[in-house]
């Protein structure tokens, strides 16, 4: 890394400058967040813990809250439940037209969101009657299946097939080579696309926004209302929140699989 | 002798490319059979068949007697080791090698017996805690043997066993592997495409081109009675000329001899090129054979005075190892 440095220093440079660029309004969050005063201002006005009480104990941050993980997980679950076995069928199977269908799968990447969540309040809200939860949760499947299908799609390109008949070989039935070898090769891949999955859905703002309602709203779509109408740094503290939360996610994510086999698999 | 696996007319087709043609084969018990053949010719599909990951179009593999053809992998009671070795990275040495016992519920002392056995076999007892990924090319092969024999198999297939090793580990473990089969008197088939390694481990040898058997039968009858002119080009005949007789035949460069003190099928040549090697020279010449043909012969001699391109000499083949050929050549 170092050597990496000195010898490119407009990357370097730029590196840097990128890091800057990203860490600096999030310690300015971070430090107003710590503020004894009453606005969102820097520097903050002396030190207190106030704002994070005010965050945790204000209803509908909370609600919003259980709301956002109920779905990111539920989501997250549902699109690893749909993803996984479509992309082992993709690569492993003799499925004509493969192409096409892993297409299909990774097209919700390219549709903006904001035509996929007026076309689920079309078809599915009025069309068929859902409710939101329903429409807003099969909303975010469809949006997390690409990450799905893709991140374990290079885990699984990776893997050398022959493993798998190497295990059929040695008497193992389709079923408990899959389980006992396949499985556990996918399984940073799919510890991967699971953690991608949540964050993108916890972090959703498009469709939440449009297939919302009263009794259902994530926490971004609440904090987004909150900003409007008032401006205090309550909001700051629930951002630092989130940050801490997701730097531990991250941490986790370390320690077990690593980020270079993570995003390792994206890049592929 | 008895058979331990067979093909008969067995024919593999993909869409409209044939890889295997019609090939029968008998593939004794206790003996070492080689598969050997140029790249594309049918090695891989033809071994991957009679372990069953694909099916043949169609004829029947039969396995002990039994008609296997459409027996799926896991009931064929097969050891296979993968030219990509596939070892299970998630697992340590010992547990690759466990694999099928386990599946086959081999008591857990048993299994650590067999284990500990077959891993001393292929001299990697101190590394069962290891993971795959340790290991170095060799080692892992060795696990993958390992692995394969520990299910005392019917059969060991291997596939390009050695192909991904260094020239000098490769020698190594071909002495390393007939090993192994005399003292577990396995069945054994290996794919290559390497004539030394077919020639020195091999009971039998079957020599196959683009989806069919050219010949088949120990290494020391086929390298000295090569059946056609695919097979002796293969085993590195460079001389093909038609005799007096008219009889189309095929010798080995180091039998042709220069100068015409000897006796034998005699040729006037005139010399095109040399090349010197220390202990021999080739030497590459024109002549006009029996058949009124201009021919390309390469000797290979050893003592030889001055040669020099342009210069006319007789090339005397020795009979004894001259080879007729089934085929007049034109392949
Ligand atoms: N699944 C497949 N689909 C289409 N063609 C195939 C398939 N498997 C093999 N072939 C073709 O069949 C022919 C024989 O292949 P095979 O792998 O048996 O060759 P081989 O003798 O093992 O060669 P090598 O020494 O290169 O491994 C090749 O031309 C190959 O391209
Ligand atoms: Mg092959």
């Amino acid at each position: 890394m170092r050597g990496n440095g000195t010898r490119r220093p407009v990357a370097a440079t730029l590196a840097v400058l990128g890091y800057i660029i990203m860490i600096v309004p999030i310690l300015f969050v971070v430090a107003t967040a710590f503020s004894a005063g009453r606005t969102l201002r820097f520097p903050p006005e002396g030190f207190s813990l106030q704002w994070f009480e005010a965050a945790v104990t204000y209803d509908p941050f909370m609600e919003s809250l259980v709301s956002s993980l109920y779905l990111a997980i539920g989501a997250t679950a549902l699109a690893l439940l749909l993803g996984v076995p479509a992309t082992i069928a993709i690569h492993r199977g003799r499925i004509p037209g493969r192409g096409l269908l892993e297409g299909l799968f990774l097209s919700p990447l390219i549709v903006p969101e904001l035509v996929v969540g007026l076309a689920l309040y079309q078809q599915l809200m009025i069309g068929l009657g859902l409710d939101n939860l329903t429409t807003l949760l099969l909303g975010h499947t469809a949006l997390l299946l690409p990450y799905a299908v893709r991140v374990t799609g290079a885990s699984l390109a990776l893997a050398d097939p022959a493993v798998e008949e190497a295990a059929r070989g040695l008497g193992a039935s389709p079923v408990r080579a899959f389980l006992t070898v396949t499985l556990p090769l996918l399984r940073p891949g799919i510890f991967s696309a699971g953690l991608l999955g949540f964050v993108t859905s916890f972090n959703n703002v498009p469709l939440s926004l449009l297939l919302q309602d009263r009794e259902f709203r994530t926490l971004p779509v609440t904090m987004l209302d909150y900003v409007q109408q008032s401006y205090n740094p309550r909001i700051a503290a629930m951002a630092t929140l989130i940050l801490a939360a997701t730097v531990v996610i991250a941490v986790i994510a370390e320690r077990t699989v690593g980020f270079a086999k993570i995003f390792g698999g994206i890049n592929r | 002798m008895s058979t331990a696996a067979a093909f008969v007319g067995v024919t593999q087709r993909f869409g409209d490319f044939t890889a295997v043609d019609a090939i029968d084969l008998e593939i004794p018990e206790g003996k070492l059979t080689t598969l050997l053949g140029p790249s594309g010719c049918g090695k891989t599909t033809s071994l991957r068949m009679l372990a069953g990951y694909s099916q043949p179009t169609s004829g029947t593999i039969t396995i002990h007697g039994v008609d296997s053809t459409r027996l799926p992998p896991e009931k064929r009671g097969l050891g296979m080791v993968f030219q990509s070795y596939a070892l299970f990275p998630h697992m340590t040495v010992a547990e690759n090698v466990a694999y099928g016992l386990k599946i086959r519920k081999v008591g857990k002392k048993e299994t650590n017996q067999r284990v500990a056995d077959t891993l001393d076999l292929v001299g990697l007892g101190h590394l069962s805690a290891s993971k795959p990924k340790k290991l170095s090319g060799g080692q892992q092969q060795r696990v993958a043997l390992a692995r394969a024999i520990a299910i005392q198999p019917r059969l060991l297939l291997l596939d390009e066993p050695l192909s991904n090793l260094d020239a000098r580990l490769r020698v190594q473990m071909r002495a390393e592997i007939r090993r192994i089969q005399s003292e577990t008197g396995l069945t054994v088939v290996l794919v290559t495409h390497d004539q030394d390694e077919a020639l020195e481990m091999s009971d039998l040898m079957v020599l196959m081109k683009s989806g069919r058997i050219m010949q088949s039968g120990a290494p020391r009858e086929v390298f000295s009675q090569p059946a056609n002119r695919f097979v002796a080009d293969f085993l590195g005949y460079e001389n093909f000329f038609t005799d007096k007789s008219g009889i189309f035949r095929t010798i080995r460069p180091e039998y042709l001899s220069l100068g015409g003190d000897k006796t034998g099928e005699r040729l006037e040549a005139t010399v095109v090129s040399t090349a010197y090697r220390g202990v021999d020279l080739l030497v590459t010449l024109e002549a006009v054979d029996g058949a009124g043909q201009t021919v390309r012969l390469i000797a290979d001699v050893r003592n030889a005075a001055a040669i020099e391109p342009g210069q006319k000499t007789t090339v005397t083949a020795d009979p004894a190892h001259l080879v007729p050929l089934e085929n007049s050549g034109k392949e």
